[in-house]
């Protein structure tokens, strides 16, 4: 297999790896701004004390959790049109990420507001800070800081997730290793190719999380 | 200062205070003790609402606060509270920590609340500490960090929830100390410890809870010498072998 | 109109029914051999050996770091340019085989990294042997702590063994995707796949919060 490794094309086509990588990139990076604003709307309704607010988060966060994402995935892709509602593969594809990743969003922010010991919001009260000041002084700064790493986790796999836009034709990195793969019959350079350029985007948030980690140490203790 | 006329509580089914009748004058520091469960902490953490009562009267520096419409967070402002478990702000400094209430809540200007929040924390010995984080300091710096907390706030009333019980037996005395030179200042004081030595000599009543009930309270020198409950007999006796 | 779709679909309920038996075969065998695999490797990883400790820990950073469907694409059409021809479902079950086996792996290491130092100094004090420790010491302790993460890796596994439907297995996704051709109604076909997979999944993940609450409130004691 080595002789038939061929550089040369991989070389070729550089330049569509290149516009795929910033395609994975958008694609993601809109999944994760979309999903943090879901996400953060979904905490809210799901730790309401109204039923009517809660369960419906509810239903949304664990049914999305139970079923995969390529299924969710064809379920917009198949479903909307046939309700009428004429969408680009793009869009649908992105709305996906979203939906996805924001009920395992709103999850991690509900883990990291109750994480916050009991006595910081008692001490925050004693010292007569309103609910909204202790919001922004106390409760969500510790907050940020404990779900920072589990949320650059969750942006890993929504990387690796947006792979499965490429079995509704969108163009991104796992595609231009299909197309290597179909044009040039040449699977090992197209898809190893893709492998490596997801690696380097997991090595990058792979060193992002190990130092927001080293930086909670003060929130470990104390 | 603070009154309590008839005061219940209850927890679900448990009745934690049964009847509470007191009043501490304003530069009185009245030591609290008794066994662990008998309402103590309960006792205190309800004079700023840290939990609410239900029946009886409340009322502190002039405010019903066993009225739910009295607004409290002006009322907190005027009552330090010093926990066991200190309670700092893990992500701030200790400068942080002591100004966050004065900027936020008395809306003092920054650089005033900065001042004013290293003089504090240089008379509970921390001049050095002001931007170390509570995770960088001993217990014992943490819970000085935690009085200047209050202090910051120049309260009418301070009030100490075991204080002393999360720290290792060398430290206690820097924190002891802190309070002492407190009280002899003239703070008013409300103080729930075992450190039966602080209570002989800076308290000016000591009282003993038992059941939810508020059984003895009698200056120091009566307090320890002729205990007129056998319960409080008991007690003392349990926790002076030490 | 609905309704003749929904009568059309009930008539392919079979169909979806093998789909599902497709999908629970698939995991389960990937499941059983992933297990094995990454107990194994967590085992070798928090142990001192340290050239076994660096690849398993290089492997599992590659295939933590790459989207399943490359990893299942590279499997399947590869493997052939070595010789190797693999029907679709052998290759299914070893990529998520493999796959599991990786976060088996972390999952274990961790929960053996969990157990105070303290311990297997007393085990090695009473005299166990490297495999008593594991077996009688350390392994029942972290168990502990691996379980409702492990449980919560099945409800995964399950979820990603959808993406073998991309290259040919007949699994519920792929019987849905086969289905919408014929009955262009998504949001009723991939309604009913949803509710497959969430009848598997749902009790799977009550169940690792169950062993959370109950497991972790006796492991802080």
């Amino acid at each position: 297999m080595l002789e038939t490794f061929n550089i040369r094309v991989i070389l070729e086509y550089l330049p569509l790896y290149g516009s795929c990588l910033l395609a994975t990139l958008w694609l993601s990076g809109a999944g994760l701004a979309g999903s943090l604003g879901v996400g953060c709307v979904a905490c809210a309704l799901r730790t309401s004390r109204f039923r009517m607010l809660s369960l419906p988060a509810a239903a949304y966060i664990e049914s999305i959790r139970s079923t995969p994402l390529l299924a969710q995935l064809y379920f917009l892709y198949f479903g909307l049109p046939s309700l009428g509602v004429p969408v680009s593969e793009t869009t649908v594809g992105i709305l996906a990420l979203t939906l996805n990743s924001g009920a395992y969003m709103a999850e991690i922010i509900r883990g990291g507001i109750q994480s916050i010991a009991p006595g910081q919001i008692e001490a925050a009260i004693s010292s007569g800070l309103s609910y909204l000041q202790r919001m922004r002084a106390v409760v969500l700064p510790q907050a940020i800081g404990i779900t920072l790493p589990p949320m650059l986790g969750q942006a890993i796999v929504l990387v690796k997730d947006s792979a499965l836009l490429s079995l509704i034709s969108l163009m991104e990195l796992t595609r231009a290793g299909q197309i290597l793969t179909s044009e040039r019959f040449m699977p090992a350079e197209g898809f190893l190719t893709s492998a490596v350029f997801y690696l380097m985007i997991y090595s990058a948030l792979k060193t992002l999380t190990v130092w927001s980690r080293k930086r909670l140490i003060y929130l470990h203790t104390g | 200062m603070i009154e309590f006329r008839d005061v219940h509580k209850w927890f679900g089914d448990l009745h934690v205070l049964k009847g509470i009748n007191l009043h501490v004058a304003p530069g009185e520091v009245l030591v609290v003790c008794g066994p662990s469960g008998s309402g103590k902490s309960t006792l205190i953490r309800t004079i700023n609402r840290l939990e609410t009562i239900q029946k009886g009267e409340l009322i502190v520096d002039g405010m019903k606060v066993h009225d739910p419409r009295t607004p409290m967070t002006k009322l907190r402002a005027e009552i330090g509270f010093v926990f066991q478990q200190f309670n700092l702000y893990p992500h701030m400094t200790a400068l942080e920590n002591v100004t966050l209430a004065p900027i936020k809540v008395r809306r003092i200007p920054r650089r005033e609340a900065e001042e004013q929040g290293k003089e504090v924390l240089a008379k509970v010995g921390l001049a050095d500490k002001l931007y170390q984080y509570p995770a960088q300091l001993s217990g014992g710096q943490q819970q000085r960090v935690a009085i200047a907390r209050g202090l910051c706030m120049r309260p009418k009333i301070m009030l100490f929830d075991e204080p002393t019980s999360a720290l290792d037996p060398e430290m206690i005395n820097e924190v002891l100390e802190v309070m002492r030179a407190l009280a002899h200042e003239g703070m008013t004081m409300i103080v729930v410890t075992h450190e039966m030595g602080f209570a002989r000599e800076v308290a000016h009543r000591v009282a003993f809870m038992d059941y939810g009930e508020l059984i003895e309270i009698a200056p120091p020198e009566e307090f320890f010498a002729r205990p007129r409950s056998e319960r409080t007999r008991h007690f003392l006796s349990k926790i002076l072998t030490h | 109109m609905w309704g003749v779709y929904l009568e059309q679909l009930l008539q392919s309920l079979p169909f979806f029914l093998q789909g599902l038996w497709m999908t629970i075969a698939v995991s389960g065998l990937s499941l059983m051999a992933g297990t094995a695999v990454g107990f194994l490797w967590g085992i070798l990883r928090s142990s001192r050996r340290r050239v076994a400790k660096a690849l398993i820990g290089a492997w599992v950073d590659v295939i933590r770091g790459t989207p399943f469907l490359v990893q299942i694409f590279v499997l399947f059409f590869i493997l052939p340019e070595f010789g190797v021809h693999l029907e679709a479902f052998p290759a299914a079950v070893l990529a998520l085989s493999n796959l599991a086996a990786c976060f088996i792996c972390e999952i274990v290491s961790a929960g053996i990294e969990s157990v105070p130092h303290g311990q297997r100094e007393a085990a090695v004090a009473s005299g166990l042997n490297g495999y008593q420790q594991l077996r009688h010491v350390i392994l029942p302790q972290a168990l502990r702590v691996m379980l409702p993460p492990l449980v919560g890796q099945y409800v995964l596994l399950i979820k990603d063994s959808s993406v073998v439907s991309a290259i040919g297995v007949v699994d519920v996704t792929r019987v849905g995707w086969l289905t919408v051709q014929r009955i262009p109604q998504g949001i009723l076909v991939f309604g009913l796949v949803g509710l497959l997979y969430f009848a598997i999944c749902y009790p799977l993940i009550q169940l690792s919060n169950a062993l959370e609450k109950r497991l972790g409130r006796s492991a802080r004691r």
